[in-house]
């Protein structure tokens, strides 16, 4: 754990890790208001897009083939016109396929956040001051003493091992 | 423009100051409540007695058989677009100064379409069976109407009220993680459970970011969609002066306007009660103020538009209506529509000198009135005024309706107040994530 109170100081931190072959996914920046890094710094690749459009898509389609069902399972005479129509259930289908968006979206943070996953008791979450910017190292042994030579070359302040319990 | 820069204030300030008005309600917290609890005691009691009595306790009767409700229903559920304007599309444009007041109009909307959400229920008269609005297998052989813009609303507004949840939640997981540190017992359990573990990682911070602009997206569209479908419910009728294709983006209009003057009314009220002055500053309300006149100014055009196009058309049973609107027995409420909506807007906020956040505040009021007064002129003159002739009709609302109307005024109050006493009305994390304050 090391604290940062500026993000230059970070960056290069961050940088150099990765240059040491720390992987980014063992890295984690805690704050307590979002720090904003230039790309390839710590990049965190993301599909919520693409899970909000799939939602969507699921969703809208699903509830539209449930309006087509239950208009043709109620046994209404129509003289020869359609039961079902794209217009007059286009809104229904709209709306739902907007559900399915907000709810896919909303879910797929929870999972991307990390917090819906079931995590690791045992990591340590550091207490965060405000204004401060703490970084969490997740390495071997052997890379220990390399990652505090470049904490402390970042300028990085209370630079702390914690074990995983 | 803002007399001092909020966001130099130290952090610590600004913490204490965000956070202070959750822990103690003064007296005039708790008679507040007590008033508006009496308000919404009323309506319960009057709602209770037409459930008992049934609709004929109510001024509804052929041929008007919209009255209040659907007037009503409307005017929340525009009033409710307030969160989607100033949040959803100030985030999306990323204008600094939305900071302070998205959160006061993301609660606007929730609450608003909670209320708006129940004038069906209490139109049907027979509310336990509200249930059959929902489109499930039966063996009565009851036939779904997808067809129906009563169903569209149902759908769209669910949507709606599930976005806006969540909307207003997202940005509240930080604040509330912050919030399960320093709070009493029984909220620090509250905060720490609807936190949901948040540490302030930047994996956290990242997915945070990215679902709020996704959302601010989806909700947009949401919103949009919602009041189009509120106007469909008339303008899918072949009645008089209803029949419009200009009626979606008019009533869109009609919202955001009265959203923003509900805002308005809303922030100027916090900041005195809650000592806000410096956050929610002249900036804001200057800003908010111009963007209600620019709403003034188009819903002017679009009523205008209207009217002359019935006008000009000349067309017998339409112009029945437009009658009795112009010089009828409508034209006090619609010619105090026009005044509310139009002049009092443009003249307080359109003069430079004259916009203060009293003008504003009384500026707001007046839209409120005149929107109210508006969905009332688009409901009763065209019910009263039937193609038959013959059976024409006046409103003349009860009591009943009085007191339920009323009472969801008062529920509103209510449900801010004790909102503001439960999470903090400005995102304390937003409010310091950038160091200068945009003019």
């Amino acid at each position: 754990m090391a604290d940062f109170r500026e993000q230059p100081k970070l960056e290069a931190a961050i940088l150099a890790l990765k240059a040491a072959g720390i992987d980014a996914e063992d890295l984690d920046v805690f704050s307590e208001e979002p720090v904003e890094f230039r790309r390839g710094i710590l990049d965190r690749p993301s599909r919520m897009s693409l899970v909000a459009v799939v939602g969507a898509i699921v969703t809208g389609g699903l509830a539209t083939a449930g309006v087509y069902a239950a208009q043709h399972n109620y046994s209404l005479p129509t003289g020869g016109m359609p039961i079902f129509s794209f217009w007059g259930t286009g809104v229904i289908t709209y709306e739902t396929t907007m559900l399915g968006s907000v709810l896919s979206t909303f879910g797929w943070f929870l999972w991307e956040s990390g917090l819906l996953r079931k995590r690791d008791k045992n990591v340590p979450i550091p207490t965060v001051l405000p204004g401060v910017m703490c970084l969490r190292v997740h390495c071997s042994d052997p890379l220990i003493p390399r990652v505090r030579q470049i904490l402390d070359g970042a300028g990085a302040t209370g630079v702390a091992r914690k074990e995983v319990a | 423009m803002a007399t001092s820069a909020p966001e130099l204030l130290p952090y610590a300030k600004i913490r204490e100051d965000l956070f202070r008005p959750l822990s103690n309600g003064s007296a005039r917290y708790w008679i507040t409540i007590a008033a508006a609890m009496s308000v919404i005691v009323l309506g319960l009691v009057a709602w209770g007695i037409q459930v008992r009595d049934g609709m004929g306790v109510t001024g509804l009767n052929r041929p008007v058989f919209w009255g209040f409700y659907i007037v009503d229903f409307v005017f929340w559920i525009g009033i409710s677009h307030a969160g989607t304007l100033i949040s959803a599309i100030l985030r999306l444009t990323d204008a600094a100064w939305r900071k302070p007041v998205t959160r006061a109009a993301e609660a606007i909307t929730v609450f608003c379409l909670m209320i708006g959400g129940m004038f069906p229920i209490i139109h049907l008269g027979r509310s336990w069976l509200f249930y059959w609005l929902i489109p499930y297998p039966n063996p009565r052989l009851l036939w779904p109407n997808f067809r129906s813009p009563l169903l569209w609303d149902l759908v769209a507004i669910l949507t709606y009220v599930t976005g806006s949840v969540i909307y207003l939640y997202l940005p509240l997981i930080p604040d509330m993680a912050q919030l399960a540190q320093h709070n009493v017992p029984w909220r620090r359990k509250l905060y720490r459970i609807l936190s949901l573990g948040w540490t302030g990682s930047d994996r956290e911070w990242h997915a945070l970011e990215r679902a709020m602009k996704l959302m601010a997206c989806i909700i947009l569209a949401v919103a949009i969609s919602v009041h189009t479908v509120v106007s469909w419910d008339f303008a899918m009728s072949i009645a008089p002066m209803w029949h419009s294709t200009i009626f979606g983006p008019y009533f869109v209009v009609g919202a955001i306007f009265s959203g923003i003057a509900a805002l308005l009314l809303v922030m100027g009220t916090l900041r005195r009660a809650l000592g806000l002055e410096l956050y929610l500053t002249k900036h804001h309300f200057n800003n908010l103020s111009k963007l209600l006149l620019l709403m003034s100014l188009l819903w002017f055009y679009f009523t205008f538009a209207e009217y002359q196009t019935v006008w000009y058309g000349n067309e017998p049973s339409e112009m029945a209506v437009f009658a009795s609107k112009i010089r009828g027995p409508y034209a006090p409420f619609f010619w105090t529509m026009v005044f509310c909506n139009f002049v009092v807007p443009f003249i307080l906020l359109g003069i430079r000198k004259l916009r203060t956040i009293t003008t504003a505040m009384v500026a707001s009021v007046c839209v409120l009135i005149g929107m109210w007064l508006e969905r009332y002129l688009i409901v009763a003159p065209t019910l009263g005024n039937p193609r038959m002739t013959s059976a024409s009709g006046v409103y003349l609302p009860t009591w009943i309706e009085f007191a339920i109307t009323a009472a969801t005024f008062a529920g509103m109050l209510v449900l801010y107040l004790l909102f503001s006493k439960l999470f903090p009305i400005i995102a304390v994390w937003e409010f310091k994530a950038h160091p200068v304050e945009e003019d």
